[in-house]
């Protein structure tokens, strides 16, 4: 009886500190709830729909079907693509690269060299593309003048209006705001890396290349994981500095999902088509990241 | 004390939340125009009427302080929007049903949102007066079917412009028409441009980014070799005929051969900026407005001219107006046509908006007498203007279509036939 009397009293604690404990996470949950999950079923709703500001009939799959006959769209869907297969992994790299050789500098250069990449990741879009314009300007930008003057080029490049380059420029710009938080998450990595390990490896004889590969990289796989992940989905949903440097141009060449979906819906009102092209990119998005996480998570040890 | 404590954190978090989350009508003064309130209502305005003291909106303060004296029971609250952004603000605005009362804008955006449903009948204000004194084609790109959704209030007519200081200190100048309606061919205008090429001038650009300006490089292609860009019943595009391609092909040759500027990468905006600081010597897009707007960065004389043709120039013009967004409310309905009616009407504020936007009134009863060759030319110009086709269904989507063309013929992409069919196929589908 006194037993009983106990378990129900427990139950009653865990109850009540189960109760407070929801009440806490109750206010994010809602907000989870109404900005981020309800958007999340109301886009997947509408792209059954032909919803537009005048009319909102139901069509079953006729903006899925539509969307893969939409030649501008299978066009940005490559674009979109090619700029996650390109620019991860020069993030990845350049990050590493970056964050191994200014781990070895004094406090301060240290310091100084975190705060200069993660200049642009804390600098509004606008302002760094007002910056890259300037660069980019055919007529007066910085960057045929400083390639004619050494003799790379001859004439000047278009290089936001033509197809050969768009595209790299724009990569080049989401290189430069996307390098930042990776740098910082790297080089707090390599200072946890305990440092007994690297010593003992060169007492055995190992060189850079085989610490690195064998002791740095293993533990550094969690974060880089996490990068991978992040800039995948960063660079998925690249709009800002398509829309702000190039509005998809030129002839679509630099067009993206993201962008397309901001023109079919704000600038056409053609909301259910929008809608339609958000499901597949949330598709691609996380078909890549459950693959990245099969991929990478393998070599994961936390 | 501790359960006491958390409950108060908790109970503190849900009315942080709640008070975050509402969407309080603090303002108190929005009534719905019960006796007695003040009904108050939102005008929304580009940047269309010139801009005092470098502060934009500061003009449109002192109209609505004007018209609030002489209506107290209505209160207007003016907020400032730019070209490039504001269109998608006022599509997201009218989406979320946060849209303003009033808008001054064109027929091209006003009749699309009219046809969605977005905007109030305006049929009792277009009475027969206004029938009377306004031009049938005015008035027809003010309506959808039987319903006017815009109340026109001015017109002005897009050119061409060119820097006539600096052609005069070239020697070019003879080599302008200035007789009549300055209509020239594309031969003389070739010849012309080569003679500005040989003094190492640049030429005007052939913007084709963003989406803003478009009409200009579509009169400016319509006019070389005489394309329509759709027929006269406005029922499908016809810009893709064999001297449709002549002329997109002529301009692609033209930036070729360094006549004209490859604009693939520069806006309509920037292309202007970069005539009015003088580092080309001409623009595709001008206007009566912009020359009113640009007029203090202008370090030297303008010269109208319109787009070459070998026949009369066909020009395509600006119509301004207001519209009224439907938001439920017909008291704020009502105020808001008030408000039209004395931007387009009042004896001292209807003239003066217009001379402030920089163009001419459409009703014959509105007088602005403008004391300058510049507008007494670009008044006759009305006389060339050609079939207003922004009220045909589609439009805005069309709209999206005409920079990926010219950016495919000037980058090589696409032939220059291949290019405009594709046009015509894509912005024929969109005329729904």
């Amino acid at each position: 009886m006194g037993l009983s009397m106990k378990k129900k009293s427990a139950k009653r604690i865990i109850k009540k500190d189960d109760l407070i404990a929801y009440a806490f996470i109750a206010p994010a949950l809602i907000f989870f709830a109404t900005f981020v999950f309800y958007p999340i079923l109301k886009g997947l709703y509408n792209s059954f729909f032909e919803y537009t500001w005048r009319e909102n009939t139901f069509i079953g799959f006729d903006n899925y079907l539509a969307l893969f006959r939409d030649e501008i769209f299978l066009k940005s869907l490559g674009n979109t693509v090619k700029i996650v297969v390109i620019a991860v992994p020069l993030i990845i790299v350049f990050s590493l690269g970056v964050s191994l050789f200014i781990y070895k500098l004094k406090s301060f250069s240290r310091s100084l060299f975190r705060a200069v990449f993660y200049l642009p990741v804390v600098t509004g879009s606008v302002a760094v593309t007002v910056v890259w314009r300037w660069i980019y300007d055919p007529y007066s930008g910085v960057l045929n003048y400083i390639l004619k003057f050494f003799g790379v080029i001859d004439d000047n490049i278009i290089w936001l209006g033509d197809s050969s380059y768009a595209l790299f420029c724009i990569i080049a710009v989401l290189l430069t705001t996307s390098v930042g938080q990776p740098i910082i998450l790297y080089i707090a990595s390599l200072g946890n890396i305990d440092k007994s390990y690297e010593e003992a490896a060169k007492v055995d004889g190992a060189n850079s290349w085989q610490v690195f590969k064998n002791i740095k990289w293993p533990l550094l796989m969690p974060t880089t994981l996490y990068i991978v992940v992040i800039s995948t989905i960063n660079s998925f949903q690249i709009f800002s500095l398509i829309q702000l440097l190039t509005s998809g141009g030129p002839n679509y060449s630099t067009s993206t999902v993201m962008y397309l979906v901001y023109e079919k819906a704000f600038k056409l009102g053609q909301f259910g088509y929008a809608a339609s092209m958000g499901v597949v990119l949330a598709i691609l998005i996380g078909t890549m990241s459950i693959a990245q996480f099969k991929v990478f998570g393998k070599e994961v040890s936390y | 004390m501790k359960k006491v404590l958390s409950m108060i954190l908790v109970f503190s978090l849900f009315v942080t939340l709640l008070v975050g989350c509402n969407n309080s009508n603090d303002g108190g003064s929005t009534g719905s125009g019960v006796d007695g309130e003040v009904v108050e209502i939102d005008f929304w305005n580009f940047p269309n009427y010139t801009v005092i003291d470098d502060v934009p909106g500061k003009y449109e303060e002192a109209l609505v302080a004007a018209f609030e004296e002489k209506n107290p029971g209505i209160k207007v609250n003016v907020q400032m929007i730019d070209f490039k952004s504001g269109p998608e603000k006022i599509n997201t605005s009218i989406a979320a049903g946060t849209a303003p009362d009033v808008l001054y804008d064109a027929p091209g955006r006003i009749i699309a949102w009219g046809e969605d449903g977005a905007l109030a009948s305006l049929n009792d204000m277009i009475d027969d007066g206004v029938k009377e004194n306004v031009s049938e084609s005015i008035l027809r790109a003010s309506r959808a079917g039987e319903t006017y959704y815009m109340y026109p209030t001015h017109h002005a007519p897009f050119m061409m412009a060119f820097n006539k200081t600096k052609l005069e200190e070239l020697g070019l100048m003879d080599m302008v028409n200035l007789e009549g309606d300055r209509s020239w061919t594309t031969a003389e205008f070739e010849a012309f441009l080569k003679a500005i090429n040989d003094a190492d001038e640049r030429g005007p650009i052939v913007f084709a980014s963003s989406q803003g300006g478009d009409q200009g490089t579509r009169a400016f292609i319509a006019n070389l070799y005489d394309s329509p860009i759709t027929d006269d019943a406005l029922t499908e595009y016809t810009v893709n005929s064999s001297n449709g391609v002549k002329s997109i092909q002529w301009m692609a040759d033209a930036i070729d051969s360094g006549l004209l500027e490859n604009g693939s990468a520069y806006d309509a905006g920037t292309a202007i900026d970069e005539f009015v600081a003088g580092r080309v010597i001409g623009t595709l897009l001008w206007s009566p407005g912009l020359e009113k707007i640009k007029s203090e960065g202008l370090n030297f004389e303008t010269v109208f001219l319109p787009y070459p043709n070998s026949e009369n120039p066909k020009l395509e013009f600006l119509v301004g107006g207001l519209c009224i967004l439907d938001n439920g409310d017909s008291a704020k309905i009502e105020a808001s046509k008030k408000f039209i009616d004395f931007i387009a009407n009042d004896p001292e504020w209807g003239p003066k908006n217009i001379v402030s936007t920089g163009s001419f009134p459409v009703d014959q009863r509105v007088a602005v007498n403008y004391d300058d060759p510049m507008m007494t030319y670009n008044a006759t110009m009305s006389n060339n203007y050609s079939t207003y086709y922004n009220t045909i269904p589609g439009f805005v989507e069309m709209r999206t279509y005409w920079f990926p063309t010219l950016q495919a013929v000037i980058n090589g992409d696409k032939t220059a036939e291949e290019a405009l069919n594709d046009f015509v196929e894509k912005a024929n589908a969109s005329v729904k």
